[in-house]
């Protein structure tokens, strides 16, 4: 019973750790940005959240207002920060170093403003138990798992149905043609990014509810992230998505044999094992 | 006169690689654009398309200077390049790749709308869901081709078009070139090493060297010359 317990609680977690590698992804395949400041738009959704239902909004005004607030902070990165150190012709380290910046400063900020304490969500139904088949789930890991499914469908249904998803994918394919094709790269640049923060406030918001909210808690899932990424492959959303959940249910499942200060020694060994053996990822050229 | 070049000077970094160039093609007009690797074709391309400053000279397109316009509206006013080897987006299906084009492309008056790019190179049409990475070299180079028209374009820039195809494919394109070229009054500038090929649809060659124009004349003119110590 308690593996079947750990294997859902690495369901769970990987879920939500599924959508901040989709969208690291997605930024990366197009803008070729390490873009480590999205950890902070990650722990931005989660204090915007905070705010707004601690002061009794209704909980779709408190989703709504932080998806578009991390969409704003996202295209606001994008344009004023990366685009300008492009016209710059600044060197993919510049850009990384600004990127960290970048995150140093809205981690500071939340600290300054809200305390570097850990701080709990005002939202009962939150904590509330249900019991499935022997197994313990809160209603926030529930929804957790609902909302990563539907995000990831939604992801790729945009990417492959709609006439913008293809344009963003075309860019990421051939920025040059794209340039001389009239499909305005540095303005599809601002909308991935901005597409990718609003995919990442989800779990934003919802990993919070269940564990509280601490200023410097993006980095962790965005090392997952970017791990699940280059082994899943690169531009691959399936790819990042399933190798997410599956480095959650292991880390998960290894408190079986062995204590959990050792699960991020897991991640890192899934990591070696990708590069010794597939180097390009699960899901290469699969997008 | 459709696209006049007069005294372009361009080049990378601390290097000017072209200087002096200057000429004017009527609409219609095919330009054979030759010269040996490094002298400076693929330089004059990528300054007309505004993808490189200007470090002296003026390109006018239909009258209109082009120096302060940017890339995307050289290519709103017809303004179009095939470039060399990257004239496709590889991770996209046939139809996606034209669907992405079409949709920011095709206004009122175009010329050349999706379904016209299918008739003129019809195998595209036999299989609209490949991979495009995964075509031949022949079928990309077709659908690059078909990229570069679709709207309503007025002077094609064609960098070495026939790089990787097999020699009967080469000639085979280069008529469907001249065709689109006449049938439209599109004007053509063909950069290319096949010179051979290039000389048989061209209306005007000119030949550079070190960065600038040494032989600018009829075909006729080019084949009667010694014009083969350049390469």
């Amino acid at each position: 019973m308690l593996a079947l317990q750990l294997l859902v609680n690495g369901l769970v977690t990987g879920s939500a750790l599924g959508l901040v590698a989709i969208s690291f992804s997605l930024i990366y395949s197009t803008t070729k940005i390490f873009h480590v400041a999205h950890a902070g738009v990650y722990t931005m959704a989660g204090y915007v959240a905070w705010s707004l239902a601690s002061r009794g909004a209704p909980d779709i005004v408190t989703l709504a207002v932080t998806v578009a607030a991390s969409m704003a902070m996202g295209a606001f990165i994008q344009h004023q920060l990366y685009a300008r150190l492009e016209r710059r012709r600044a060197t993919p380290l510049v850009v990384l170093i600004a990127s960290l910046g970048a995150l140093a400063v809205m981690q500071n900020v939340i600290a300054a403003i809200y305390s570097p304490n850990i701080l709990q969500f005002p939202v009962p139904w939150g904590s509330k138990m249900v019991v499935l088949g022997g197994v313990r789930l809160t209603w926030t890991q529930i929804l957790t798992v609902i909302a990563s499914l539907a995000a990831y469908g939604a992801t790729i249904w945009f990417f492959h149905r709609t006439i913008l998803g293809k344009q963003i994918r075309a860019v990421a394919s051939n920025p040059f043609l794209a340039e001389i094709t009239r499909l305005y790269p540095q303005r599809v640049y601002v909308i991935v990014v901005a597409i990718g923060s609003a995919i990442v406030a989800l779990p934003g918001i919802l990993v919070p509810l269940d564990l509280g909210l601490q200023p410097y808690s993006g980095v962790t899932p965005l090392l997952t992230a970017t791990i699940a990424m280059i082994a899943g492959g690169i531009g691959s959303i399936t790819g990042s998505f399933v190798i997410a959940i599956g480095i959650a249910v292991l880390q998960n499942l290894s408190l079986l044999v062995i204590p959990g200060e050792w699960s991020i020694g897991i991640t890192f060994f899934i990591f070696v094992i990708f590069m010794l053996f597939r180097p390009t990822g699960l899901f290469a050229a699969a997008r | 006169m459709l696209l006049e070049l007069s005294g372009l000077a361009a080049g990378y970094g601390p290097k000017t690689v072209v200087s002096g160039v200057s000429f004017a093609l009527e609409p219609g007009q095919i330009l054979a654009f030759l010269g040996h690797n490094g002298a400076g074709k693929t330089t004059t391309l990528r300054s007309i398309m505004g993808l490189l400053p200007l470090r002296a000279g003026e390109v006018r397109f239909d009258g209109q200077v082009l120096q302060r316009m940017s890339v995307a509206d050289r290519v709103a006013m017809g303004l179009r390049l095939l470039p060399e080897g990257r004239g496709i987006f590889p991770d996209l299906s046939v139809a996606e790749n034209i669907d992405v084009v079409a949709a920011r492309n095709i206004g009122a008056d175009a010329m050349f709308r999706v379904p016209d790019v299918y008739k003129l190179f019809p195998v595209l049409a036999e299989r609209p869901g490949i991979r495009a990475g995964s075509l031949s070299g022949g079928q990309q180079q077709m659908l690059a081709m078909s990229l570069a028209i679709l709207g309503k374009p007025r002077c094609l820039l064609l960098d070495e078009p026939s790089i990787g195809l097999a020699p009967n494919l080469v000639e085979r394109m280069f008529q469907q070139v001249r065709e689109v070229c006449k049938s439209h009054a599109m004007t053509a500038v063909l950069v290319e090493q096949n010179v051979a090929a290039a000389m048989k649809i061209a209306d005007r060659v000119i030949i550079m060297n070190n960065g600038q124009i040494v032989f600018d004349g009829l075909p006729d003119e080019a084949r009667a010359s010694n014009f083969w110590h350049y390469f």
